[in-house]
């Protein structure tokens, strides 16, 4: 029986135990013990997930106390002897995996998001080059298995619910990091888009305009999301950024307002089921894997757009026909 | 610590043959580099007496990018290259690099939280790792005005807050790009100045590791393969932004289930 330590991020307790589906995938669905690692709080969440959730409640170690955290995997994996140890890709995940897989002189794979099993080695694959290509990255013979996972690509669905044994764990080698948290202001916008069915995304070619998406993603009853362009310009929040360096989502219905699609965007589009694009540019890159795509200013569909909506009734058939007219003929109607 | 990157912005797609056109892609620098370089250079101009040298691991064409960046008001800059050294990932990187910096009296190390060609975000906390100092990553802004040879304020973009964290030092601080931050002009004057005496080349004759130590020897990832993401095409319905095309979009959306029929 393998053994796998998943890091429990307590500010992402429900995306760190979709990391059981990674061991489940590496090492089959019963194939491996899990062990959740969990500082500090939400410890709750594990039960029934892992075969052991091992707590560490202790005043000198802090949640986001990397050096401490390291320390402790250290001395679990003296203890436990694990195959494989998995971090979320959080922003604590991404600095503790590095620091912890030095410390332990393994390998490590970021942002893991896929797991292929070929001859009896384990392929970890990343994207590389902002998203534009894949790698393929192997482990060099050495144990643990280490990786940082990214977020919101894996789901566990757990077949059975696993018998959860607590372990009270108490480190040994807690020194002072240096690292002191002296305010935390929470995000004021703590929405999350990527549990949104609709979202209505901005690009540069909306950077004036930013702020009339809103009225669509109302009409659609879904959110507002933005590309890198937008976020880098200081008009929209980072947490709503789609793409690479953003957030993974997978709605029902995406809306590409005045995005060209960049490989560094398009990867963010996980499994969105209809794309619908809006560009002055009919060769954009999105475009080619939009269901429809609007050619023209952006800022003038959404108004469109919204008064139509607004409107509402059917469509009137005459339209229809139009419609039907229109496919594939090269967009010239 | 600052690294040049190609250019992925100026990758294009071909959809019609599945591969990505690198051709005549040129290198800059890395942008969250940029930012971090960018802060440094505002200490400097705060405090005068502020030294700032860069650290660089790159193949020595890299070299006209430094002299840049001297001309820009860094200090000195280390050019760490060694065929050696080539093929090396981020565990090994990171062990050259916290060898080369023992060497290089510092305060502080500044760098971006990664890089836009690997991007995994490893080297910073690898590099305080392997150098027993604390790292942080995302760092939004950090308070010119409180900060100290001992220890610096900073803001941190976390998951769901802003965190302020006060971080002894020394420490590696890695920073989130930041648009309005600019690297400063090169002034006229100094468009040609020589700067060769200001950059240094550090070879693994200095660092003395063992070749199986590093490279692609001493490296514990291996790169099996790499390949083009796939992008699938759609069959895909163009219309212009009319009457004709908003009536398409809704009732599209009408038939999908989006709105209420």
């Amino acid at each position: 029986m393998k053994r796998a330590l998943v890091y429990l991020d307590p500010a992402a307790v429900t995306d760190s135990l979709d990391l059981v589906d990674v061991a489940s995938r590496m090492y089959g669905p019963d194939g491996c013990a899990i062990y959740g690692l969990c500082v500090g709080a939400s410890e709750e969440a594990g039960h029934g997930v892992v075969d052991h959730l091992i707590r560490v409640d202790d005043d000198r170690i802090a949640r986001h106390d990397i050096v401490n955290i390291t320390n402790c995997i250290e001395e679990l994996q003296d203890e436990y002897r694990f195959d494989a140890i998995l971090v979320p890709a959080t922003t604590f995940g991404r600095m503790l995996a590095p620091r912890a897989a030095m410390r332990l002189h393994v390998g490590l794979v970021a942002d893991v998001t896929a797991v292929r099993c070929r001859e009896d080695r384990i392929e970890l694959v990343r994207p590389a080059f902002s998203g534009r290509m894949l790698a393929s990255i192997v482990n060099r013979g050495r144990v643990p298995v280490m990786m940082s996972v990214r977020q919101n690509v894996f789901t566990h669905e757990p077949r059975h619910t696993r018998e959860t044994r607590i372990v009270d764990f108490v480190p040994q080698r807690v020194r002072n990091s240096g690292v002191r948290l002296v305010e935390r202001q929470k995000k004021t916008e703590a929405i999350d888009i990527r549990g949104s069915d609709v979202l209505v995304a901005g690009g540069g070619g909306v950077l004036r305009h930013f702020g009339r998406l809103e009225a669509l993603a109302e009409e659609l009853h879904g959110m507002v999301a933005a590309s890198r362009r937008v976020v880098d310009s200081g008009v929209a929040p980072r947490h709503i950024q789609v793409g690479q360096s953003g957030k993974t989502v997978s709605p029902r219905l995406y809306i590409a307002l005045g995005i060209s699609g960049s490989i560094q965007h398009v990867v963010g589009l996980k499994k969105a089921e209809y794309v619908i694009s809006v560009n002055s540019n009919r060769h954009a890159p999105i475009c080619s894997l939009s269901d429809i795509v609007v050619e023209g200013d952006a800022r003038e569909f959404i108004e469109r757009m919204v008064e139509r909506i607004g409107r509402g009734g059917p469509v009137p058939p005459d339209s229809r026909d139009t419609i039907h007219n229109l496919r594939n003929d090269g967009g010239t109607a | 610590m600052v690294k040049p990157v190609p250019d992925v912005e100026s990758f294009v797609y071909d959809y019609e043959r599945n591969v990505l056109v690198r051709d005549g892609v040129h290198e800059v620098l890395n942008p969250e580099d940029a930012t971090a370089l960018a802060i440094a250079l505002e200490i400097k101009k705060a405090s005068p007496e502020t030294v700032i040298e860069t650290v660089t691991t790159a193949p020595r064409g890299v070299v006209p990018h430094l002299e840049d960046l001297v001309r820009r008001g860094v200090d000195r800059a280390t050019l760490i290259s060694d065929p050696w050294f080539v093929g090396s990932d981020t565990y090994v990187t990171s062990r050259i690099l916290a060898r080369a910096v023992e060497d290089i009296p510092h305060d502080v190390v500044f760098s971006g939280t990664h890089t836009t060609d690997g991007g995994t975000s490893h080297v910073p906390p690898q590099l305080a790792e392997a150098s027993s100092i604390a790292q942080m990553s995302n760092i939004l802004d950090i308070d010119i005005a409180t900060l100290t040879k001992e220890c610096a304020t900073v803001d941190v973009d976390g998951e769901d807050a802003v965190l302020r964290f006060e971080i002894d030092l020394p420490a590696v601080l890695s920073f989130q790009y930041a648009p309005r931050r600019k690297l400063p002009y090169i002034s006229y004057e100094d468009l040609n100045r020589d700067v060769g005496d200001r950059i240094r080349i550090v070879t693994n004759d200095d660092l003395g590791f063992d070749r199986a130590e590093v490279g692609l020897e001493g490296s514990l990832t291996q790169v099996a393969r790499v390949e083009v993401k796939r992008l699938e095409r759609k069959d895909t319905l163009f219309v212009r932004n009319d009457d004709a095309g908003i009536e398409a979009v809704y009732r599209f959306l009408m038939h999908k289930g989006f709105l209420p029929s």
